[in-house]
C-alpha cells in the first residue's frame, strides 16, 4: 500500500486558544442566555446541541484519520453504542409512564415480555449506565483493534473491515429479538436524573454540558498533540514502518488511539440521545459513519477546529437543503464531497489560506503569464 | 488573532445567525405540514403520499379552502432518517406553527415524532397500516389496525380450507406484533401449533415471544427460506402470511416463482404490497396471490372513479420536481391520506376553529366522509371505522376484489384478546 | 325379448347421448350461472368426464377472457372473442356451447367477463387434475398427480391405478406410486394401510411427512402397535432422505450464492488489484447494468417514458413478440457491460485519475460519486423499484432427487464460470492482459518499459466496471432493481475481495465460493445448533438468541470468521507478492 499523505503541522497554539475562548463564551454563556429570554428558539438551541455532539464524533474520526492515518469507516458504531447505553438508563427512567403503563419498556411489552430481562436490570443506576457508555464501546474497539492491528491489517483493508463491523452491529441491533428496541430503537424518554427532558431548562443544561465536554476534549487532544505520545502518533501517520523500525510498538499505540477515539465517539453519542430524543440502529449503518467522514473532510482533517467546523457546516446545510431542495440534497452532498477531496484536501479550514495564496499570486503578477 | 481565524469564526457566526431567522407568516392561508421521506429507502413508498396530499390540497383550495383559508403546504423531507423526522417535526410545530401534519409511514418514524407532538400538543394524521398497541390523543390514526387487515385475511384463508400457515416478515415492530396477534388468533381458531411455520423464540419461562421467520430490511437471499416453505407446503393445504416490507418482496417472489410454488399450491397473502409496490414486482409471477386493504383501485364506485381520474389529471399537469407521471396507481395509504385531509377539514368546520383541542373534540364526536374506499367514520379512540376488502392480484398489477367487510371498527389493542 | 331390450336400451342410450351435453356446453352453462355454488355444482359434473379440449376454455375463463354476452330478451350466452380487432375494437364472437360464431361482432371492453372465485378455480383444478393425468405436458401431469394424492380421496383411486398401468415416464410412475400410497393411507383396511406405509418408506416420499405424522397421532390414540411401528419407520426413512436433500440443496445454494458474489466482486478485485483504488461506486455500476437491462427490456416491448429533471423523454418500443422478445436478455448482457464500462471510463478520467497515490481519498471520492449516481438514477427512473421480468428460458426448474435447481440460478453458475474463464483468458493470453498484469506488479517499471499506464488504467477500470454491469444484469433477474441496488452488495463484494486477496483471480473465486457456502450452511443449520450454542461460556445465551434468526446470523458469523481469518492471512488468500514494503 502507498504511504499516507503528509499534512501541515497543527495550527499555532494562540489561534486555537483564541478560538476556544470565543466558542466557550458563545456556547456556554450567550446562547443559553438568549434561549432563556426567548430570543432564540428552544428548537434552535437543541439543534445546536445536536451539532456539537456530531462535532465530538467528527473529532473521534479525525483523531484516527488526520492524526494517525487510520481511516475508520465505522466510528458511528461507537457513537451509537454510547447512545444506546445512556438510552437504556433513560428507558428505565420512563418507569410506568409509557403507553402500556407497565414498569418495563413498551417495546418489551409488545414483544410479550412480562418482566425485565436480566441484562436490563442494572441500568436503573445512572453510574452503571455511564460506566457502560465507556465500557461497551471500549471493549468492542479493544477486541477488534487488537485483532486488526496485531495482524498488521492496514490502509484500505482496515477501512473496509471497520465498515463491515458497523454493518454487522447494525444488523444485530435491527433485530427485535436482541431486545434493544429493534428497528424502533429507544424513544419517548421522560426524564434524566429527576429532571424532565421536556423542560427547556434541562435541554439548556444538556447543551451546556455538551459544549463543556467538547471544550474539554479539544483541550485534551491539544495537550496530547504536544506530548511525546502525540509525536509518535504523527510519526505513525507519516511513516509507520520507520516508526516500527525505530523500536516503537506501533500496534499498541494504534490500539490505544482506537479505543480513545471510541471513547470520544461514545461520549458524543451519550450526550446526543437525550437531546434528540431517539436512538436507533440506523445510527449504526455504514452511511452514518461515512457522513462523519464527510464532515471531517469538508472541515479539514488533521486540525482540531476543522472537524468541528465541518460537522456544523454540513449539518446546517443538510437541515436547510432537506427542506428547500430535498430532491437535490444528495447530489449536493456528493458533489461537495468530491470537490473537497479533489480540489481542497485541507478542507474549509484551509480555504482562507488558499484564497490568500491565490490573491497574492494574482497581485504579484501584473501581466499574468499564460497558464502553464 | 490571525485573519484566517477571524474569517472562520465570522463565517460560523454568520451561519448561526442565519439559521435563527424564521420565515414570516401569511394570514390568509393555513399552514399544513407534510412530513414524509422523499429520499432514502422509504422514498419509494412515501413520495406517493406526498403526491396525493398535494393533489388533495389543490382540490380543496380550488373549492375555497378550509374555513375560507387556503391550505399552504410545508413539505419537509425526513430522508428515511428517524432522528431527522423528529427534528423536522419540531421544525414544523415550533417554527412553522402548522395547524396539522400529515405524515410518517414507518412506526419508528411515528414513534420518534410522537413525543414532539405530545409535548407541543400538535396533531398528526397517520395513514399507514400499523401494528396497533398505541393510542395517543395527538395522533389521528386513519391507518388500518390489525383487525382491519390481518385477521380478516386469515379468516378468508381458513374459509378456503387452508390448514398450515407459514409466518414470514421483515424484522420490525409491525410484523412481529402482527404475527404474535395472528398466532393467538390462529390458536384460538383451533389450528395446532405445529401447523404454524417459521419458528418460535421463547423467553426463559417458555412463553413464546416471537413467532415466524424474520429477515432484515434489504435482505436479498431467500433461497433457503423458500426451500423451507416448499417443504412446509409439500403436503398441501398451506399458505404463507407475509409481512415482508416493500423492497424485500421482489427477491422473495422471484425465488418463490423459480421454485415452482404457485398461488394454487401455496398462496401468499401479503399485507405490505399495494398497487404502488406492485409496480416494481414481477406481476406476471404473482397472479392469484392475496392482499387485504381498506381500499383497492379496482373498486367500482363513482367516488373512486372520479378520484382516480382527477388524480391522474393532476399528475399530468404537475410541476413538482422529480414527480413520476407514468404508470401511477392509487393504493390504500394514499386514499387514507386523502380521507385524512377531508376528515380534518370536516372536523375543523365542525369545530369552527383550527385549534388542536377543538378539532380533536370534533373527531371524537364522530365525523364521516365518503371516500374512494367507501364511507369512513371517526371513532373516539382516534381510529377509523372503514370497509375492508380482500383482493387477488392480477397480471396487470391490480387487485380483483373477492370479498368485502363493511364498517369494521378499528381496534388497536388486540394482544391477549383471542383465547381458545 | 332380450334382443328388443338391448336394441331399446341402445336407442335410449343413443338418444340420451345425442342430448348429453358436451363439455363445452356444460362449461357454457356454468359460466352464465348466477351463483358460485351453482357454478361449482355444474362444473363438478365434468369431474372424470372431460378431455383436454376443455383446457383452453378453463384457461380463458381464469384469465378473464371468457365473456358473457347479454342479449336483451334472450338468455345470456358465453362467448370467446377471436380474430383481429376492427376499427371499433370488436372481434368475432364464438359461442362456447356450440363452437359456432355469432352473427354480431363484440368488443371486449363492452362485455363482462365470467366470474370465478378461488373455490371455483379449485374445482376447475380438480377437474383438470384428473384430465391432466393423461396430459402430454409432464409438469402438468406431475402437478395433477400430487394434488390428487394430497386430496386423499378414495374414489380417485381407480383413475390413478388406470394411469399407472399405462404410464411410461419414470418420474410420473414414482409420483403415481406415491399418490396411490397416500390415498391408500385412508383406506379402512389395515393391511392396505400397512402396505401403503411400506411403499412410502421405500419411496422416501417427502410430501408424505404431514400425513405420516397425522397417522402416527391416530395410531397412538388407537393404540395400534403394528401401524405405529410401520408409520414410525416410514417417517424415519423420510427424515433421513430429507437430511440428504437439505444438504444437497444447501450445496447448490452455496454454489449459486458464491457465483453471484464472484461476479459482483470480480470487477472490484481487478480494479483494486491494479490500482489500489477501492471503488465505492462499484455498487452503482451494478445498478447501471441492471437499469440497462430494464431499458432494453422495455425497448423490446412497449417503449419507455422517463422524466429526468422535469424533461419528458419518450423512447418508442419495438413491440417485439415471441422468441424475438424473449431474447432481449441476450442483448441486454453485452449492453450492460458496455454501458457500465463507459461509466467506468468517465469515472476514471474524471475523478480517479487524480487520486492514484492516495488510496484512502479515492475511496472517499468514489463514495461521493456513488451518492451522486444514486440520486441521478432516482431522479431519472424514479425512486421506485422498476420491474424486470425473466425471459421464459430462465424461469422454471429441474428437480434432481428432490433437490430443486432453479434455471436462473443454474444460468448464473454457468455464466460465472464463463466469466471467470473469460477474464482469466484475457489476463493471461492477450497482450492487453499482459500489460494489465505488468502494471499491477510494478507500475513504475512498466512505465519505464514503455507501457502507457494511463491507457492501461482506463482499460482496467472499464473492464472492472463492465463486469459490475454484467453482475447487475444478472441481479435484475434475481432481486429488485432500484436506485439503491448497489448498496445491498457493496459490503459483501468488499468482503470477498479482502478475503481473496488481489494477487490472483483464484483468490476471488475461492473466497466467493467459501463465503457463499459458509453463509448458506449457517442459514440452514443454525436453528438446529442453536440449542447447543447455549453451552458456550459467557456468551452462550446471546449466541443462542442470535442463532435463532438464521438469516442475520449467517452474515454476522461470516464477518467474525473473516476477521479471524485475516489474523492468519492479513493480505487475503492470494496476496500480490512484491519486494516493496508498502
Amino acid at each position: 500500500m502507498a504511504t499516507s499523505e503528509k499534512y501541515a503541522p497543527p495550527a499555532p497554539p494562540s489561534d486555537t486558544v483564541a478560538a476556544l475562548l470565543v466558542f466557550t463564551v458563545l456556547a456556554v454563556l450567550i446562547m443559553p442566555t438568549l434561549d432563556v429570554f426567548g430570543l432564540i428558539d428552544h428548537f434552535t438551541l437543541n439543534l445546536w446541541g445536536k451539532y456539537l455532539c456530531y462535532a465530538l464524533l467528527a473529532l473521534s474520526v479525525n483523531l484516527l484519520w488526520g492524526g494517525t492515518g487510520l481511516l475508520s469507516l465505522g466510528q458511528g458504531l461507537f457513537f451509537a453504542l454510547g447512545g444506546y447505553m445512556h438510552g437504556m438508563y433513560l428507558m428505565r427512567m420512563i418507569g410506568d409512564q409509557g403507553q402500556y403503563h407497565k414498569p418495563i419498556p413498551d417495546f418489551l411489552v409488545f414483544l410479550g415480555w412480562t418482566e425485565l430481562p436480566g441484562f436490563w436490570k442494572p441500568f436503573e443506576h445512572f453510574s452503571f449506565a455511564m460506566l457502560m457508555v465507556f465500557l461497551l464501546p471500549g471493549l468492542v474497539a479493544g477486541i477488534f483493534g487488537w485483532l486488526a492491528f496485531r495482524s498488521r491489517i492496514k490502509g484500505v483493508y482496515f477501512s473496509i473491515l471497520t465498515q463491515a463491523l458497523t454493518y454487522a452491529g447494525a444488523l444485530i441491533f435491527f433485530r427485535n429479538n436482541t431486545l434493544m428496541g429493534g428497528n424502533n430503537g429507544f424513544t419517548d424518554f421522560k426524564s434524566e436524573l429527576g429532571f424532565s427532558l421536556r423542560e427547556p431548562a434541562t435541554q439548556r443544561g444538556l447543551f451546556i454540558a455538551t459544549a463543556v465536554v467538547l471544550i474539554g476534549v479539544v483541550i485534551f487532544l491539544r495537550w496530547l498533540e504536544g506530548t511525546k505520545f502525540g509525536l509518535v502518533q504523527r510519526a505513525i501517520r507519516d511513516g509507520e514502518n520507520r516508526t516500527l523500525f525505530s523500536g516503537y510498538a506501533t500496534p499498541t499505540f494504534k490500539l490505544f488511539l482506537f479505543v480513545l477515539a471510541a471513547f470520544i465517539a461514545a461520549v458524543g453519542g451519550a450526550l446526543y440521545v437525550p437531546q434528540v430524543g431517539i436512538i436507533n440502529p440506523s445510527d449504526m449503518t455504514p452511511e452514518k459513519s461515512l457522513e462523519a467522514i464527510v464532515w471531517v473532510a469538508v472541515g479539514g482533517r488533521g486540525t482540531l477546529l476543522g472537524p468541528i467546523l465541518g460537522a456544523v457546516f454540513v449539518n446546517l446545510l443538510k437541515s436547510y437543503a432537506t427542506r428547500a431542495i430535498p430532491d437535490l440534497w444528495l447530489i449536493l452532498l456528493g458533489g461537495l464531497f468530491l470537490l473537497v477531496v479533489l480540489f481542497l484536501p485541507g478542507g474549509l479550514v484551509s480555504l482562507p489560506e488558499k484564497l490568500r495564496g491565490l490573491w497574492q499570486k494574482f497581485r504579484s503578477t501584473p501581466n499574468p503569464a499564460p497558464a502553464a | 488573532m490571525s485573519p484566517t481565524r477571524i474569517t472562520s469564526l465570522l463565517s460560523v457566526g454568520a451561519l448561526a445567525l442565519a439559521s435563527l431567522v424564521s420565515p414570516a407568516r401569511a394570514e390568509e392561508t393555513v399552514k399544513v405540514g407534510v412530513l414524509h421521506s422523499l429520499s432514502g429507502t422509504m422514498a419509494i413508498s412515501e413520495t406517493s403520499l406526498r403526491d396525493v396530499l398535494l393533489f388533495t390540497f389543490d382540490e380543496i383550495n380550488a373549492k375555497g379552502g378550509v374555513l375560507g383559508k387556503k391550505i399552504e403546504p410545508v413539505v419537509v423531507d425526513g430522508a428515511s432518517n428517524w432522528p431527522l423526522f423528529a427534528e423536522k417535526a419540531k421544525q414544523l410545530l415550533e417554527q412553522d406553527k402548522v395547524a396539522v401534519t400529515f405524515g410518517c409511514w414507518t412506526s419508528v418514524s411515528r414513534k420518534s415524532v410522537l413525543p414532539v407532538y405530545e409535548k407541543n400538543n400538535g396533531l398528526l394524521f397517520y395513514p399507514v397500516q400499523y401494528e396497533g398497541e398505541e393510542e395517543s390523543k395527538n395522533v389521528a390514526y386513519t391507518a388500518e389496525a390489525v383487525n382491519q387487515q390481518a385477521t380478516p385475511a386469515v379468516d378468508y384463508l381458513l374459509a378456503q380450507g387452508v390448514k398450515k400457515f407459514y409466518l414470514l416478515g421483515s424484522d420490525y415492530v409491525y410484523p412481529q406484533t402482527t404475527n404474535l396477534v395472528l398466532l393467538e388468533y390462529l390458536l384460538s381458531k383451533g389450528v395446532p401449533i405445529e401447523n404454524i411455520g417459521g419458528g418460535f423464540r421463547k423467553d426463559a419461562s417458555g412463553k413464546i415471544i416471537s413467532a415466524g421467520k424474520y429477515t432484515p430490511f434489504g435482505h436479498t437471499d431467500y433461497q433457503q427460506i423458500v426451500a423451507e416453505i416448499k417443504q412446509f407446503s409439500a403436503g398441501g393445504g398451506a399458505a404463507v402470511v407475509s409481512t415482508l416490507n416493500g423492497d424485500t418482496n421482489v427477491p422473495f417472489f422471484k425465488e418463490y416463482a423459480a421454485s415452482g410454488l404457485t398461488a394454487e399450491s401455496c398462496p401468499v397473502v401479503s399485507f405490505s404490497i399495494s398497487e404502488d409496490e406492485f409496480r416494481g414486482l414481477p406481476a406476471d409471477k404473482l397472479v392469484g396471490q392475496l392482499g387485504c386493504w381498506t381500499y383497492f383501485q379496482s373498486i367500482k364506485s363513482p367516488a373512486n372513479k372520479k378520484f382516480v381520474a382527477d388524480f391522474q389529471a393532476w399528475l399530468g399537469k404537475s410541476t413538482v420536481p422529480g414527480i413520476v407521471k407514468d404508470g401511477r396507481v392509487t393504493c390504500s395509504p394514499m386514499v387514507l391520506s386523502y380521507d385524512g385531509v377531508y376528515l380534518w377539514k370536516a372536523c375543523v368546520e365542525k369545530a369552527g376553529s383550527f385549534d388542536v383541542d377543538k378539532v380533536r373534540e370534533a373527531w371524537k364526536s364522530g365525523v364521516s366522509f365518503d371516500g374512494p374506499g367507501g364511507k369512513v367514520t371517526t371513532q373516539p379512540n382516534m381510529h377509523l371505522t372503514k370497509n375492508v376488502f380482500i383482493g387477488e392480484t392480477k397480471s396487470d398489477g391490480q387487485f380483483k376484489i373477492l370479498k368485502s367487510f363493511d364498517n369494521v371498527y378499528g381496534e388497536p389493542w388486540l394482544k391477549g384478546k383471542f383465547k381458545k | 325379448m332380450r334382443k328388443t331390450f338391448i336394441i331399446l336400451s341402445a336407442f335410449v342410450a343413443g338418444f340420451v347421448a345425442a342430448f348429453a351435453e358436451t363439455p363445452q356446453a356444460l362449461i357454457a352453462r356454468a359460466a352464465v350461472a348466477k351463483s358460485e355454488q351453482a357454478q361449482g355444482a355444474i362444473l363438478t359434473e365434468l369431474m372424470g368426464n372431460a378431455d383436454e379440449s376443455i383446457l383452453p376454455l378453463f384457461d380463458a375463463w381464469r384469465k378473464d377472457r371468457l365473456f358473457l354476452y347479454e342479449n336483451p330478451g334472450k338468455p345470456t350466452v358465453a362467448v370467446l372473442l377471436e380474430g383481429a380487432k376492427d376499427a371499433q375494437g370488436a372481434q368475432t364472437a364464438v359461442d362456447v356451447a356450440t363452437g359456432k360464431a355469432l352473427a354480431v361482432r363484440l368488443a371486449a371492453d363492452d362485455l363482462n367477463a365470467a366470474a370465478h372465485s378461488a373455490n371455483l378455480r379449485r374445482i376447475m383444478k380438480a377437474i383438470l387434475d384428473l384430465t391432466d393425468l393423461s396430459s402430454a405436458n409432464p409438469a402438468k401431469k406431475l402437478g395433477a398427480i400430487a394434488a390428487i394424492g394430497q386430496g386423499q380421496q378414495i374414489e380417485k383411486l381407480p383413475a390413478l391405478e388406470k394411469r399407472l398401468a399405462v404410464e411410461t415416464d419414470p418420474q410420473a410412475i414414482k409420483a403415481l406410486r406415491e399418490a396411490l400410497a397416500l390415498v391408500r393411507l385412508r383406506s379402512p383396511d389395515a393391511a392396505t394401510k400397512l402396505a401403503a406405509l411400506k411403499e412410502l418408506e421405500s419411496l422416501q416420499s417427502l410430501a408424505s411427512t404431514d400425513f405420516l405424522k397425522a397417522l402416527i397421532k391416530d395410531a397412538e390414540a388407537a393404540k395400534d402397535e403394528k401401524l405405529l411401528a410401520a408409520a414410525r419407520s416410514a417417517l424415519q426413512a423420510v427424515e433421513r432422505h430429507r437430511t440428504v436433500v437439505d444438504f444437497g440443496g444447501t450445496m447448490f445454494r452455496s454454489l449459486s450464492l458464491g457465483s453471484i458474489l464472484i461476479i459482483v466482486a470480480l470487477g472490484l478485485a481487478i480494479t483494486f488489484g491494479l490500482m489500489g483504488v477501492i471503488n465505492m461506486a462499484h455498487g452503482e455500476m451494478i445498478a447501471i447494468g441492471a437499469y440497462t437491462t430494464y431499458v432494453v427490456q422495455n425497448l423490446f416491448a412497449n417503449g419507455l417514458a422517463l422524466s429526468p429533471f422535469g424533461f419528458s423523454v419518450s423512447i418508442p418500443g419495438l413491440h417485439a413478440t415471441g422468441w424475438w422478445r424473449e431474447s432481449y436478455f441476450l442483448f441486454a448482457l453485452p449492453l450492460s457491460f458496455l454501458v457500465a464500462a463507459g461509466a467506468g471510463i468517465l469515472l476514471e478520467r474524471g475523478v480517479i485519475r487524480f487520486l492514484y497515490r492516495r488510496p484512502l481519498e479515492s475511496l472517499l471520492a468514489t463514495w461521493g460519486v456513488s451518492l451522486l449516481l444514486q440520486q441521478l438514477l432516482r431522479l431519472t427512473f424514479g425512486a421506485n423499484n422498476v420491474q424486470v421480468g425473466s425471459p421464459s428460458f430462465l424461469s422454471g426448474n429441474w428437480i434432481v432427487g428432490d433437490v430443486l435447481l432453479g434455471w436462473n440460478r443454474v444460468f448464473v453458475i454457468g455464466f460465472a464460470t464463463l466469466i471467470v474463464v473469460g477474464v482469466w483468458l484475457v489476463l493471461t493470453r492477450t497482450s492487453v492482459g499482459l500489460l494489465i498484469r505488468s502494471v499491477t506488479q510494478n507500475r513504475t517499471m512498466a512505465a519505464c518499459m514503455g507501457v502507457r499506464t494511463e491507457r492501461v488504467n482506463m482499460l482496467t477500470f472499464a473492464l472492472g466496471s463492465g463486469l459490475a454491469g454484467l453482475a447487475g444484469a444478472f441481479l435484475s433477474q434475481i432481486g429488485n432493481v432500484g436506485p439503491s441496488l448497489g448498496q445491498s452488495y457493496v459490503v459483501d463484494s468488499f468482503m470477498v475481495v479482502v478475503v481473496g486477496g488481489v494477487g490472483d483471480l483464484v483468490g476471488t473465486v475461492i473466497s466467493g465460493l467459501g463465503i457463499g457456502a459458509f453463509d448458506q450452511f449457517t442459514q440452514q443449520y443454525s436453528p438446529a445448533v442453536a440449542g447447543a450454542l447455549a453451552n458456550v461460556p459467557f456468551v452462550g445465551g446471546a449466541l443462542q438468541n442470535l442463532a435463532q434468526d438464521s438469516a442475520v446470523f449467517g452474515k454476522i458469523l461470516v464477518l467474525c470468521v473473516i476477521i479471524l481469518f485475516l489474523q492468519w492471512r492479513p493480505s487475503g488468500l492470494f496476496a500480490a507478492r512484491s519486494r516493496s514494503l508498502d
